[in-house]
């Protein structure tokens, strides 16, 4: 058997999966931004009852992706690195792959705690995870709240780490999960 | 004579049938309000949601032979009801839902009963903000040492007793159907009440 090249691209599964969940997570947070600001009503409950879908969606589609990583690992990162980048890079890969879990499953929690099962799309509903209790859903409400920072914080130094590597590293690092595009090495 | 004869058969004739009736009396109850539930089922979201109410009174007169003098009244404090969670049974009192000031009370009262293969059915009215209208229940009775258990359910929907204004009369986000479920627990009514 003739060892396989290593890959220089992001499959197009993974770039797939990377882009579908990058929208849904801008739309968790429009959502959620929007809903915050609502009184109690109809309005409010119609917005959330998306966010909840979508982000059982996002879980859905964290499981499939650390599958397909599993099995299709990603391409190296550039060799000019630094042990610090490097560090840099893992860390903040390893946060996203955290919060893809983290944030769905402390949202699913919470609306367990406040007695208000989570619904995908009216189409079926997921089962509560813990019984209602007022104190764990203050708590798993912070969680939450406080995890969402962190994630808007790590995609903010995803961003910028990425046009960095475009722009001033002028290496591939962009152009790899971008699907329509060729990678400058190895194509 | 033989008129009187029987005249005289037909009064003993009727006279056993009273008898007979009488010797198949309801048994009166009232649900025990420590062992009883009433629960409500609604779709909100595209999700069940179960709430309670906590205070009701069930004065119950029942017996499986004796449905045409059995009798259901069933009073609800609405103001009473739990839904596991404070912003939603505020939103429930308010204006736009059961609005409790204007209407605090709801009533079921039953006009007649039939066997079921299962059960019993009883057609009866329900009293709700303001409305009332017809709602059948479902239910089963079961002779305990201590008196009785009738476990049941119905359905109604919600819009037809005005529950529900403004942007609730939407079902997008709350169905229109609801599930009411009912398990009390009955101690025979003393004669004094």
């Amino acid at each position: 058997m003739p060892t396989q090249e290593p890959r220089t691209r992001f499959t197009a599964v993974a770039q797939l999966l990377h882009w579908i969940i990058a929208a849904l997570i801008v739309t968790q947070f429009a959502l959620a931004w929007t809903a915050r600001d609502l009184p109690p009503g109809t309005h409010k409950l119609a917005l959330l009852a998306w966010h909840k879908s979508f982000g059982m969606t996002v879980l859905m589609l964290a499981i499939l992706r650390v599958a397909w990583r599993w099995g299709n690992p990603p391409p190296e990162l550039p060799a000019g690195m630094t042990p610090l980048e490097r560090t840099l890079a893992r860390a903040t890969h390893i946060a996203f792959y955290a919060l893809l879990f983290a944030m769905p499953i402390t949202g699913w929690l919470m609306s367990s705690a406040k007695n208000y099962s989570v619904s995908w799309f009216g189409l079926f509903t997921w089962p509560d995870l813990i019984a209602q209790n007022k104190t764990a859903f203050e708590a798993l409400k912070t969680t939450h709240d406080c995890l969402s920072g962190v994630l808007l914080v790590i995609a903010v130094l995803h961003i910028l780490a990425a046009l960095k590597h475009h722009f001033w590293n002028k290496d591939d690092v962009l152009l790899r999960m971008l699907p329509f595009t060729k990678s400058k090495r190895g194509s | 004579m033989r008129r009187a004869a029987i005249f005289l058969a037909m009064l003993c004739m009727a006279s056993a049938a009273t008898v007979g009736r009488a010797a198949n009396p309801v048994q009166s109850y009232t649900a025990d309000p420590s062992a009883s539930r009433l629960d409500f089922i609604g779709i909100q979201a595209g999700a069940e949601f179960k709430g309670t109410f906590r205070k009701f009174t069930a004065a119950i007169d029942f017996a499986p032979d004796a449905l045409a003098s059995s009798h259901f009244d069933v009073q609800i404090d609405l103001n009473s009801l739990d839904t596991m969670d404070d912003d939603r049974d505020a939103t429930m009192r308010g204006p736009d839902i059961f609005d409790i000031a204007h209407f605090p009370a709801s009533r079921y009262v039953t006009r007649s009963f039939t066997k079921t293969p299962t059960g019993y059915s009883a057609a009866g009215t329900l009293s709700l903000h303001g409305v009332t209208k017809d709602v059948p229940i479902d239910f089963v009775f079961v002779s305990t040492p201590g008196g009785a258990k009738l476990e049941g359910t119905a359905k109604l929907n919600r819009l037809e007793f005005g529950v529900g204004q403004g942007d609730w009369k939407s079902t997008e986000s709350v169905k229109d159907v609801v599930k009411v479920a009912f398990s009390l627990i009955l101690k025979p009514r003393s004669l004094s009440e």
